[in-house]
């Protein structure tokens, strides 16, 4: 079982990430349900989507509940931590040095470097993919993004995961 | 949805509850769907528009002018003998509810499901109205769904009732179940449901008056029979055991809150769960047997008390009558959670309360109305700006919207305005702001009111040629409709005309000379003059829908810059911004979509198109 906040701006990439989790939770077989923003709120405000692998019935994740929280926007990092449990997890999208229990990735500039600051969402799920198990693993979202047609979207999104991964083992390395 | 089409059935996919809800309308055999966009309803009809192409079926699909006219039509397939489903959402029933009402009296034929989704919160609607007690106030059975996979069964549900008892039904999806997604297993559609031509008699499809009060009769003896006979009236268990002494009754999204939190929690897993599917017309005795059995019954429902009104003795009932349940607002988790602590007398919780500091929500960069706003303001000082529903809302963050009351108010409203305090009073300076598509909902027979009384106002029409903010949907003035079929344009030059308007103007919004021309006019024609309502059209398309051109200029601030803050402030584009830190203002290159509206609007002319 495992409880998921993503947040950030609209715009950013949100929705995706959270279908495309959703959409390999379930071809897994597993129960898999979530909420996401949608409305006026998209128009560059602050959104989130809750994501819940498991047994649930609800698709809104409790204050106090979640095991990661997957931020695309450092300044709204501090809107969603409540939802956190003790001992959660947060995946940030920054420029800032990781610390405890804060795990960073300059994102942005990982998807700039690739060519489409949009793929700043991807970067930070393979970053954060490579350090906890999400409900699904580095791999099965490596292969779910392989089966993409569009070539290039594929090409892009495979990078961007690769990306992200890079800076997590690097990380890794540090740690241990 | 762009499976491959060798899938065999059942499949079983993450689908969005307005995914669901749409495929739950192919398969049930349904010919004619209507809708008119509105969060959280939009994507229903999206989604009929990709099973029809995946399935290659051959549903009539049509985003309509308006949820009264998108009724109509509907109402009109069901007579003729086929199932037909319209979806809207809850303020859209308000916009329909002429026909909804009549429609109960006099029954359908073809299975007829009218979708409303509510939105308690709430998070992108006027009111929190609930709109099962809308359905109880037409007579109308109501399903209320408590997930994605939920939604889909009760749409087939929904019309096999509708065409057992002759009745419309209505399904009311809540934004958690509408924007929720699932894995949801579906199978096959059926062929369409055709139960034979139309059979004309006029005692009952266009009875008079005598007529009615048979059929009221009849509605009433239909619903006795719904509430009585049909199971899904009565509350059944989900959770806990009969061993308590206290039960819950709940129904909807937010009994999925309440099945997550009682399981959750070893202090409440005893606890009955009794959900009703049908919360309307419920089975009295059943639920008030439940009450009776019990030292004490909760019922928690979303938005208003429609459980709770139907049971005659409410004595150890806690809900919101008891005050025990917020009068408004969302019934989050949190909140349900510590209802149900306090109903057992468990100790609350020790969550924190978030500290938000949400961002407000705000035109995109290369909006053309944010252009058309600034200019609003600064020809029209000390006037008041009756504004309308749709993206432009957010021209309140120029200064430039004062109202907001409801489809199409904003032109009724001008009329108001400018009748109320005679022509020479300053009050009476008004510009309305409408957007194409509400214009077209709700905006024409103002229009033709505010021509016909000779109000003298400014209207400015935003036409971006789109519903832009439920997602980009076709307007009567696009060539084509939901499922992308050819349609007929409707030029809003010709019908602005023929309300009767003797003043319009065309314009660009990006060219800032042209749009303070056409403005300053229109203001010596309705304002100085008084010689009516002007109309200016401000047209260029929504910048979501356009392709941006990578090499588009970018621009950038110059070193003459006096930090006036009049781009930061009277603009308020979301590429321009105040660095605090080097006391700059800076134009961020990746939002800037080169417009280069700014330049013009810079007293210091310190904004250029840059090298990036």
């Amino acid at each position: 079982m495992v409880q998921l906040i993503l947040c950030g701006r609209g715009g950013q990439g949100i929705v995706f990430l959270t279908r495309l989790l959703g959409e390999i939770a379930t071809q897994k077989g597993l129960d898999v349900i979530s909420s996401e923003t949608h409305g006026m709120a998209v128009r560059g405000g602050s959104i989130n989507s809750h994501l819940k692998i498991g047994p649930f019935s609800s698709p809104l994740v409790r204050t106090g509940h979640a095991d990661y929280l997957l931020s695309m926007d450092e300044s709204e990092t501090s809107n969603n931590e409540h939802f956190l449990r003790n001992g959660g997890v947060v995946f940030e999208n920054s420029l800032l040095p990781s610390e405890h229990d804060v795990f960073r990735v300059d994102a942005g500039g990982l998807a700039r470097s690739i060519g489409r600051i949009q793929l700043e969402n991807v970067v930070l799920l393979g970053f954060a993919a490579s350090l906890a198990d999400l409900g699904v693993s580095f791999d099965d979202i490596e292969e779910k993004l392989a089966i993409e047609k569009r070539e290039t979207v594929r090409r892009n999104n495979l990078m961007a995961l690769k990306a992200g991964s890079k800076v997590a083992t690097e990380l890794k390395a540090l740690i241990n | 949805m762009n499976h491959s089409r060798v899938e065999s059935y059942p499949i079983t996919r993450f689908l969005m509850g307005n995914e669901a809800i749409a495929r739950g309308v192919i398969e049930a055999g349904c010919s004619v769907a209507t809708a008119y966009p509105g969060t959280p309803s939009s994507e229903v009809m999206e989604s009929l528009s990709r099973w029809k192409t995946e399935l290659a079926h051959k549903i009539y699909l049509e985003w309509s002018i308006n949820e009264k006219v998108a009724f109509e039509v509907a109402y009109g397939a069901s007579l003729s003998g086929k199932r037909a489903a319209v979806v809207m959402k809850m303020v859209g029933l308000n916009v329909a509810s002429d026909p909804f009402l009549s429609a109960a009296y006099l029954g359908v034929r073809g299975g007829l499901v009218v979708i409303v989704a509510d939105d308690p919160g709430p998070h992108s609607s006027q009111t929190e109205q609930d709109s099962r007690f809308f359905a109880w106030f037409a007579k109308v059975p109501v399903y209320d769904p408590g997930s994605p996979a939920e939604a889909l069964t009760m749409t087939l549900k929904a019309f096999e009732l509708s065409e057992k008892y002759h009745l419309p039904v209505m399904l009311r999806p809540c934004l958690r179940v509408c924007h929720a997604r699932q894995n949801v297993t579906f199978s096959l559609p059926t062929e369409p449901v055709d139960v034979g031509a139309f059979e004309k008699n006029w005692t009952r499809w266009a009875a008079t008056p005598k007529f009615r009060l048979v059929l009221h009769g009849e509605l009433n003896q239909k619903i006795e029979h719904v509430s009585s006979m049909e199971p899904d009236a009565v509350p059944h268990l989900v959770s806990g055991t009969l061993k308590s002494r206290l039960a819950i009754i709940t129904s909807g999204s937010v009994s999925s809150h309440v099945i997550d939190i009682v399981t959750s929690n070893p202090e409440m897993s005893d606890l009955p769960v009794f959900k009703v599917n049908l919360p309307y017309p419920l089975n009295r005795n059943n639920v008030q047997e439940i009450v009776n059995c019990n030292d004490r019954t909760l019922i928690v429902e979303e938005t208003y008390p429609v459980i709770e009104l139907q049971l005659s003795d409410r004595t150890n009932v806690i809900g919101r009558l008891s005050g025990h349940v917020p009068q408004e607002g969302e019934l989050v988790p949190e909140i349900v959670d510590r209802i149900i602590r306090q109903f057992i007398g468990a100790k609350s919780s020790s969550e924190l309360e978030p500290k938000l500091k949400a961002r407000r929500p705000s035109l995109c960069a290369g909006c053309p109305h944010r252009p058309t706003f600034f200019m609003i303001k600064r020809l029209f000082d000390e006037a008041v700006y009756t504004g309308d529903i749709g993206c432009y809302t957010l021209g309140v963050n120029l200064s430039a919207v004062d109202t907001c009351l409801c489809m199409g108010a904003s032109i009724g409203m001008a009329c108001g305005f400018a009748k109320a305090n005679g022509e020479t009073d300053k009050r009476s300076r008004i510009v309305a702001t409408i957007g194409d598509s509400t214009f077209f909902h709700a905006g024409v027979p103002a229009l033709i009111n505010a021509v016909h009384t000779g109000a003298n106002f400014v209207l400015v029409l935003l036409d971006n040629n789109i519903t832009a903010m439920t997602g980009g949907q076709p307007t009567p003035a696009t060539g084509f409709t939901a499922d992308g079929s050819v349609a007929v344009p409707v030029n809003l030059e010709r019908l602005v005309s023929g309300c009767g308007v003797d003043f319009l103007e065309v314009v660009d919004p990006y060219d800032y000379d042209s749009l303070e021309d056409a403005l300053t006019r229109a203001r010596t024609y309705s304002v100085d003059q008084g010689a009516g309502v002007s109309v200016v059209i401000a047209r260029r398309p929504c910048i979501r829908t356009v392709k941006l051109d990578p090499q588009a200029l970018k621009f950038e601030v110059g070193a003459n810059c006096d930090r006036c803050m009049t781009c930061v402030r009277d603009l308020e584009c979301p590429a321009i911004s105040f660095v605090k830190k080097d006391k700059i203002v800076k134009i961020d290159v990746e939002q800037c979509t080169g417009c280069g509206f700014c330049v013009k609007v810079c007293p210091e002319q310190a904004i250029s198109a840059g090298r990036a």
